[in-house]
């Protein structure tokens, strides 16, 4: 095959924006809308679902095709020009394309999860009013990620990056009338930006360290010590402040499980492909820059760890199923972090591809379930098992590629995480395989409380259809299903033969090979981890399917921790409460308000009062006024004197 | 020598002819209105003399196309107004944010003002101010030029004369205006006494010669004057008037203050500190900077408060202006043409603001944040706009406010003040908050009626053109800025002229 031309690069990007602006052309001018008061859709309201499908399709091959070409190239980047999009005086920025091992693999990732997401959605999201609103977005989303993860210049891929979040928050707030929904969206936009203020930071100051924004630069800068590690060491800390934010990493994890307000789709998406993943696209992509400080590494495999471990001790409390899985993909991003944190790009990555898989086939399972169960509260389901046999087979095996059991997905990737953990930082491989045991224990709770016992209720579903028995989703739901089940059940063969060490190993410069961790497999690694995980599952089954002991008795016996875990670490108080509400609404603003309105206009209008007064006394309100309005002015000019005199002593 | 250029008599008066238009145009409009009927049928809104807004608009644009005619020259009057690309820039400029306040003025006006013809002729004398503040080259023209504004200014503040706010706010504005216009004029007659001229070139001229003592009566002179400059681009802490003067006035008045009169100041700020005192950049740098920093504090944090939109918007102006300073505090040739840059893109993008505001209001006669609950629902383009506007002035990507921060931003940080960029993209995190406030309500709110409004198609036009504006400066912000550093440049060339004109003999 002939190598792919850059147009069709660009096009794997513009096609998913090209069906975002044609669905929005004609929402604007009406001719998309299902009819007044509901029922089914007119027959071209479907038109925006299949036009997104052809265009993510269509993505999808050409990314293929990148993939194929990279491959080809000996696993090296694959060269294209940049163009020069603006000069600004010194500033030079130029647009382009980053095309290797790493960028090619998110894209056929992106690509894949989001046809097979797109493709279900169309029998999930059938009889939404927002039917179009959705597949806009939705296509906005996917192509914003996929410009997120060709860019070549680092402001080219913030302008993406903030994109992402804007669709997440169009996307989470996506049932408007809903206020847990509006909240979720406003959370988490406010929460990933915040995040976001480090990345901006950060490339202002490596710009005026270095004035270069291409990403190959950078990275070239901090492989030959160019410049001070202190600058190093901060830009990376920047970056890894954004990529805390959009990867939902401690302590700005807090928008994750709320994000899961919006449709499930939604979240299948967020959770696998984009958005979450694009901080640790971004933490990977600028990998020399962060392997060349050992602060800046060592925060980030501190974080994760801290992450992977917090994010699991809560989805063994969480009752709904889709917070579970909020907390697991939590846990899971820890996972990778930590993988790069110990020098294992590699690892990381494969990590994010296996994930991507089998995580979002959990949330179309979550999707699945509540479409014949109408919730996600767990203490409603149960016995779904003879319900759903297709939803209980591919969550299952699902769920035994997120505990890591041999010979499922995710086995293979955690276990390269562990091995570098092991050759560069022991106390992260203990984490890691703590965290491995608390996989199992909440992926085993979950099970057993969805799928097994017998059924106890369910109510309407997300939007309002009311169902008896549950039943089998329809086919359109379960090929997806099916289709990410075999991935999640062989993707971690992909790196049998290091094929995928290699392709990703051409994306970092050559200089920096040497920071790579080349964790070696171990037999006993691997048994150690499959053995915790197994066991955590065990002890699940024990406690919620045998019944041992009583769930609430381990409750009252470990008291205070539950408590602490289902306040989630009362974060959220500490930070909309305390933060938020009494520090910056209650405390500042406040204060510069009433500065402004009472002292100020106060003393104007006091003022004014009081020269009124002495004027009707003593007839003088024109000199009374002007010289008392006169202080106000004059209190900030001598401030300003005495600014000067301070910067110029006399 | 009292004035060489008096005893030749021979101006080049037509290096003012868009000041003549304007002034034409606008004596025209009252005469006009003057004769167009009664006004006694203007209240109930049957009688309008709505095209009068329109005849407004095309004097301001005319003014705008005929000051294209001397792009590139270096001319000056009389010494006194320089006619360059500086100027040129600024006349367009603000002959087409007239004209876009008129045509959002026009159904404003008929329905809530009387004495229309004053009205416009008062926005086209603001016009002939502003451009005699960006063209003047020595002191008292400027001085003259701000006056003509800001007078221009009060009146129209004040304009709806039944209403309580309106007069409140406009009081306050014109008490508070006096008071720093006297002020300043207290400093330039200080730095007229130290330095011997009102010339800008040759107050820069004296001061780069002397650099061993600082003179009080300089600095002090030089303390005025930023007090009376902060007061018209309301800075804190001289910003106390836009609040009131913001909820008080008419909304295109509004919407006329916070485009033509801040970024008339920060053309002659720009204008005066790059050629006059730009030798002493190290005496107000780290004074420009704080009040910047005071500035980006007071006006988001407290915008979070702000139930009032326009007082909402007058508190985020203040933060913008925050911004601006940065422009002045690092100035150097890459921050004057990214500080010019910010404002244009702050001003098109808050016009979209306010047009938005204006149509609403137009229907609703409401301008509470709580009033737009549901506004998505009932009148979708009109949300989409406000939306757009809204986060590009929260500096979201693709947007105007993105680009052109990052610029201002980049090139503070290029002048060693990378932690006054920090804190501004701080403060631009705190301001996403409240634009976002704005938007969920819209989008997110219940609405009080299901009804659609109705469409104004001219309204809605002006607004498209503003929003493709924002599109434009967000996504390829080349052209803009190669007109903007173009102009930039003639200011900073002065300085080397007048260098280069005293070592002759």
């Amino acid at each position: 095959m002939p190598d792919i031309r850059e147009g069709f690069v660009w096009a794997i990007m513009l096609l998913p924006l090209g069906s975002f602006a044609v669905i929005s052309l004609l929402a604007l001018l009406g001719l998309t809308r299902p009819p007044r008061g509901g029922g089914a859709p007119v027959w071209n309201a479907r038109f925006s679902g299949h036009l997104t499908i052809m265009a993510v399709f269509a993505a999808f091959l050409l990314a293929l095709w990148s993939l194929e070409t990279v491959i080809a190239n000996d696993n090296a980047r694959v060269g294209f020009g940049a163009h020069e999009w603006v000069t600004v005086g010194l500033l030079h920025v130029d647009i382009g394309i980053t095309l290797d091992g790493l960028s090619a693999i998110m894209l056929v990732v992106v690509t894949g999860v989001s046809l097979l997401v797109q493709f279900y959605s169309q029998e999930y999201m059938r009889g939404d009013e927002g039917y179009n609103r959705y597949y806009a977005f939705m296509s906005l989303f996917t192509a914003s990620m996929l410009g997120l993860v060709l860019a070549s210049s680092v402001l080219q891929l913030f302008v993406f990056w903030e994109l992402v979040g804007l669709c997440s928050y169009l996307l989470i707030g996506f049932w408007f009338h809903r206020d847990a929904a509006r909240r979720a969206a406003t959370k988490a936009f406010l929460v990933t930006r915040f995040g976001d203020l480090g990345f901006l930071i950060a490339i202002l100051l490596i710009w005026s360290q270095t004035g270069t924004l291409s990403i190959a630069g950078i990275q070239e800068v901090a492989l030959t010590g160019a410049v001070s590690s202190g600058v190093i060491t901060w830009f990376a800390l920047g970056v890894f402040a954004g990529a805390a934010g959009k990867s939902a990493q401690f302590p700005l994890h807090v928008w994750l499980p709320d994000a899961m307000e919006g449709p499930t789709p939604v979240s299948a998406l967020i959770h696998a492909a984009t958005m979450v993943a694009a901080g640790v696209y971004l933490v990977a992509r600028f990998f020399p820059v962060f392997a060349s400080s050992e602060e800046a590494i060592t925060t980030v495999a501190a974080i994760g760890s801290i992450t992977a471990i917090i994010a699991a001790l809560l989805g063994i409390v969480a009752t709904d199923m889709k917070r579970v899985m909020a907390y697991s993909t939590i846990s899971q991003l820890g996972y990778m972090m930590m993988g790069l944190g110990v020098g294992g790009l590699v690892s990381a990555i494969f990590h994010l591809f296996t994930h991507a898989f089998f995580k979002s086939l959990l949330f179309l399972g979550a999707g699945s379930v509540n479409h014949a169960t109408g919730t996600f509260d767990m203490r409603r389901m149960g016995g779904l098992r003879k319900y759903m046999p297709v939803t209980f087979a591919t969550v299952l095996v699902a769920s035994l590629a997120l505990v890591g059991v041999f010979p499922f997905a995710g086995f293979w990737s955690k276990d390269e995480i562990m091995a570098d953990a092991w050759d560069d930082r022991k106390w992260v491989f203990f984490v890691a395989l703590a965290g491995v045991f608390l996989t199992g224990l909440y992926v085993g709770r979950m099970l057993i409380l969805t799928f097994g016992g017998e059924y106890r209720g369910g109510e309407a579903t997300e939007h309002g259809e009311r169902h008896g028995e549950p039943h089998e989703s329809p086919p359109v739901m379960l090929l997806p299903l099916l289709l990410l089940a075999v991935m999640a059940a062989l993707a971690g063969f992909a790196n049998i033969n290091d094929d995928f060490s290699h392709l990703l190993e051409g994306s970092v410069p050559e200089r920096a090979h040497a920071l790579l961790t080349e964790g070696h497999f171990r037999l006993w690694i691997a048994f150690a981890s499959v053995a915790a995980g197994l066991s955590g599952l065990a002890v699940a089954w024990a406690v919620y399917g045998l019944k041992v002991v009583q769930p609430e008795s381990v409750r009252n016996f470990a008291q205070p921790l539950p408590e602490i875990l289902e306040n989630k670490y009362y974060l959220d108080a500490l930070y909309e409460d305390v933060i938020v509400k009494r520090g910056l609404l209650g405390g500042a603003a406040i204060l510069l308000s009433l500065w402004d309105r009472y002292v100020i206009d106060g003393t104007v209008n006091g003022v004014a009062r009081v020269a009124g007064w002495t004027s009707a006394q003593l007839r003088l309100a024109q000199a009374g006024q002007a010289q008392l309005y006169a202080t106000v002015v004059f209190l900030g000019v001598v401030g300003a004197i005495a600014g000067i005199l301070v910067v110029n002593p006399p | 020598m009292l004035w060489p250029a008096m005893t030749q008599l021979n101006f080049q008066w037509e290096l003012l002819a868009p000041e003549f238009i304007l002034v034409g145009w606008a004596g025209a409009l009252v005469l006009l209105d003057l004769f167009w009927g009664s006004s006694a049928g203007l209240r109930t809104g049957r009688i309008g003399k709505e095209p009068l807004g329109y005849l407004a608009a095309a004097g301001a644009v005319a003014a705008a196309l005929v000051s294209l005619f001397w792009i590139g020259d270096h001319k000056n009057f009389a010494d006194l107004i320089d006619v360059n690309n500086y100027t040129t820039l600024f006349r367009v400029f603000f002959g087409l944010t007239a004209a876009f306040a008129c045509i959002a003025s026009a159904r404003y006006v008929k329905d809530r003002l009387l004495h229309p013809g004053e009205y416009y002729a008062l926005i086209l004398l603001s016009v002939v101010g502003a451009n005699g503040m960006a063209a003047a080259s020595e002191l008292l023209t400027a001085y003259i030029s701000l006056e003509l504004l800001s007078f221009s200014l009060y009146v129209l503040a004040s304009y709806d004369k039944f209403d309580l706010r309106s007069n409140e706010g406009g009081l306050k504005y014109m008490l508070l205006g006096a008071f720093s216009s006297a002020i300043f004029l207290y400093g330039i007659s200080l730095v007229y006494g130290v330095t011997g001229s009102t010339h800008f070139n040759a107050i820069g001229e004296v001061l780069k010669g002397d650099t061993s003592d600082i003179d009080m009566a300089l600095l002090l002179g030089l303390a005025l004057m930023i007090g009376g400059l902060g007061f018209k681009v309301a800075a804190v802490p001289f910003h106390m008037w836009t609040p009131d003067a913001y909820e008080g006035a008419p909304l295109p008045i509004t919407a006329l203050i916070s485009a033509l009169s801040k970024s008339a100041g920060f053309a002659l700020f720009l204008k005066l500190f790059t050629q006059a005192f730009l030798p002493l950049i190290d005496d107000w740098r780290y004074f420009i900077a704080a009040l910047s920093v005071a500035t980006m504090a007071l006006g988001n944090l407290v915008a979070i408060q702000q139930q009032n939109l326009k007082r909402l918007l007058a508190y985020s102006s203040i933060g913008q202006v925050g911004y601006l300073l940065m422009g002045i505090a690092a100035l150097s040739p890459e921050s004057a043409s990214a500080l010019v840059l910010h404002m244009i893109g702050y001003v098109v993008t808050n016009l979209a603001v306010f047009v938005c505001i204006i149509i609403y209001y137009n229907w609703t006669g409401k301008e509470e944040i709580k009033d737009y609950a549901g506004t998505a629902e009932r009148a979708p383009f009109l949300a989409l706009c406000l939306s757009i506007a809204l986060f590009s002035l929260a500096g979201m990507p693709l947007f105007a406010g993105f680009a052109t921060k990052f610029i201002l931003f980049q090139s503070a940080a290029q002048e060693d003040l990378l932690w006054l960029a920090g804190v501004a993209v701080f403060f631009s995190f705190v301001s996403l908050y409240y634009y976002l406030l704005i938007v969920k309500e819209m989008y997110l709110g219940e609405p009080a009626e299901r009804t659609r409004f109705p469409t104004p198609w001219l309204e809605y036009g002006a607004l498209s053109l503003l929003v493709a504006g924002v599109m434009f400066v967000g996504l390829y912000p080349q052209p803009v800025y190669d007109a903007v550093e173009d102009s930039t440049a003639t200011i900073f060339a002065a300085v080397e002229d007048s260098a280069a004109v005293s070592e002759r003999p």
